[in-house]
């Protein structure tokens, strides 16, 4: 029972990160594959303020998630530089820079992780009570990303990912856009982190490389960039596959690269077959199609 | 009043304009003409600063243009229609419009409808499935709900088939006599665009060289040694 619902509790948190990376790469076309570092930040900030300051543990959750959401600046401001391919590149090294200060700091437990940090709940039922919690803060984080993406913000944001220059041209700001979609997800994904601290009482720098940008990234192409319950679908398929082949009762030297393996082809496999996603419409409904119409766009007025 | 002053605009080591001086009025119908590379387009960027490496100065009625700040300087009255990506494919026709008029007047939206009929039969079509020229008419639309007193067109007409080149020129046209808007085109199809402007422009090698009447040059029996 404590396994199953310890699984639930990574579903809630990858569902949050996954939400929120979506919010920044599938409808702002933000290509930034850092958002794990701020799952670092919230994590590694609400711990060690608990831990070295004795802060209440729901305070320095919040404060952890506000402390991602200002240092999202860290990629916001290259992002008013450059973009695509070139934004790509700015935030691996925005992301392994950060890294590697923790895994070099005594204080943040470096390479080996921090230890030792107080749990938010305590009790019998401490891991019932705190699915019930994720659950509660995953539904918040859908919805609040849902309502951001509707009505006139929602079709500026889609006006932006389409083309900057034009957006700019009817005397619309893209950088306030970009400023605020980073903030609230790199926001929501320091909750991510600081709520996985308070649950497994434990983080390693490890966990917030270049594999998990690549698992959060999966989780959206499959279930639906550019859509409210894709990254949701995406989290639950990607977080529970893993967890279903830990079953077959394979030799670790096989287990361990065989999720590497499986997010690859999936990434591909939807890429290619299916590229809106598992909950993306067939015209203008989201997915990679979403992400790439602008400039298939672009490419055909420039054909004719 | 558009006054541009020793204008030079680089991209790295290239000098793309190349002290420029100009002055005309708001209300003046001007085509920017020139071979590839002569440096119209990025002029016409320079007028509502969308060129970050300038020297010299450029005013428009009074205010600086203060360079890679588009969204402010459109603000001030100019309309900026880029040469190809002008309107947003995800959203319909009608999207497309209230992202323009969200930042200016949304009532104008009638009148773009007038102005442009065929944008209110398709306003529940999305922007990427419409053809060349009715794209066009879009971009034309969505700069206009801005409500701009001077529109800046970068090749409106590149692409496009001969007689939708004549319903768009038309089109510009009707805007500048209906509403007073000025038009500053850059463009390659130097003919048909000498028919609705007034004054010419020539660029060569970054440098005016040519600056008089749309006939004056029309005129000129070697005009297309200019290009």
């Amino acid at each position: 029972m404590e396994y199953i619902l310890t699984v639930m509790v990574l579903i809630g948190i990858n569902v949050i990160l996954a939400t929120s990376f979506n919010l920044i790469l599938g409808y702002g076309g933000l290509m930034s594959v850092a958002h794990p570092i701020f799952y670092a930040i919230g994590a590694y900030c609400s711990g060690l303020l608990a831990i070295h300051l004795q802060i209440p543990v729901p305070l320095s959750i919040l404060i952890g998630a506000a402390i991602a959401m200002v240092l999202s600046f860290g990629v916001s401001l290259p992002s008013l530089r450059v973009s695509g391919d070139y934004l790509v590149i700015a935030s691996i090294g925005f992301q392994l820079g950060i890294l590697h200060v923790i895994n070099n700091l005594e204080f943040t437990g470096a390479a080996g992780g921090l230890t030792n940090i107080p749990v938010l709940n305590e009790g019998p039922s401490r891991s019932l009570v705190f699915v019930l919690l994720i659950a509660v803060v995953a539904a918040c984080a859908v919805l609040l990303v849902g309502w951001i993406v509707e009505g006139d913000y929602g079709r500026a944001i889609t006006a932006m990912r389409n083309d900057e220059e034009a957006f700019s041209a009817l005397g619309r700001n893209a950088m306030n856009i970009k400023i605020v979609l980073f903030a609230i997800g790199s926001g929501m994904a320091g909750l991510a982190g600081a709520l996985y601290a308070h649950y497994f009482a434990y983080v390693t720098p490890e966990q917030f490389g270049i594999f998990t940008s690549a698992a959060l990234l999966t989780m959206v192409v499959v279930g639906g960039a550019a859509t409210t319950w894709g990254p949701l679908v995406g989290a639950v398929l990607l977080t529970t596959l893993p967890q279903a082949i830990t079953f077959l009762g394979l030799p670790v030297s096989i287990m361990a690269p065989l999720q590497g393996v499986i997010y690859t082809t999936l990434v591909i496999f939807f890429l290619f077959a299916r590229p809106q996603g598992l909950t993306g419409g067939s015209r203008g409904g989201g997915g990679l199609e979403a992400w790439s119409a602008s400039a298939a766009f672009r490419a055909r007025r420039r054909a004719e | 009043m558009f006054e541009v002053q020793n204008l030079t605009a680089r991209y790295g080591p290239l000098v793309a304009v190349n002290d420029v001086s100009l002055s005309f009025d708001t209300g003046i119908r001007m085509g920017i003409f020139g071979h590839n590379g002569s440096g119209k387009s990025t002029f016409l960027k320079c007028l509502v600063g969308g060129v970050r490496d300038v020297s010299g100065a450029v005013d428009f009625g009074g205010s600086p243009i203060v360079p890679d700040q588009v969204h402010r300087n459109v603000m001030l009255g100019i309309g900026f229609v880029p040469q190809v990506q002008n309107v947003f494919p995800n959203l319909t026709v009608e999207q497309n419009l209230h992202i323009a008029g969200s930042k200016s007047d949304s009532s104008f939206l009638k009148e773009a409808y007038a102005l442009f009929p065929l944008l209110r039969e398709r306003q529940d079509q999305l922007a990427g499935d419409m053809s060349g020229g009715e794209q066009q008419m879009l971009a034309v639309a969505l700069a206009l709900m801005t409500r701009p007193q001077i529109l800046l067109l970068d090749e409106p007409t590149a692409g496009l088939a001969p007689a939708i080149v004549k319903n768009v020129l038309g089109s510009l046209l009707r805007i500048n006599s209906e509403l007073g808007t000025g038009l500053i085109l850059v463009e390659q199809n130097v003919l048909a665009a000498l028919d609705i402007v007034e004054r010419a422009i020539v660029l060569k090698g970054g440098r005016v060289v040519f600056d008089g009447a749309s006939e004056e040059l029309r005129a000129k029996e070697d005009l297309w040694a200019w290009f």
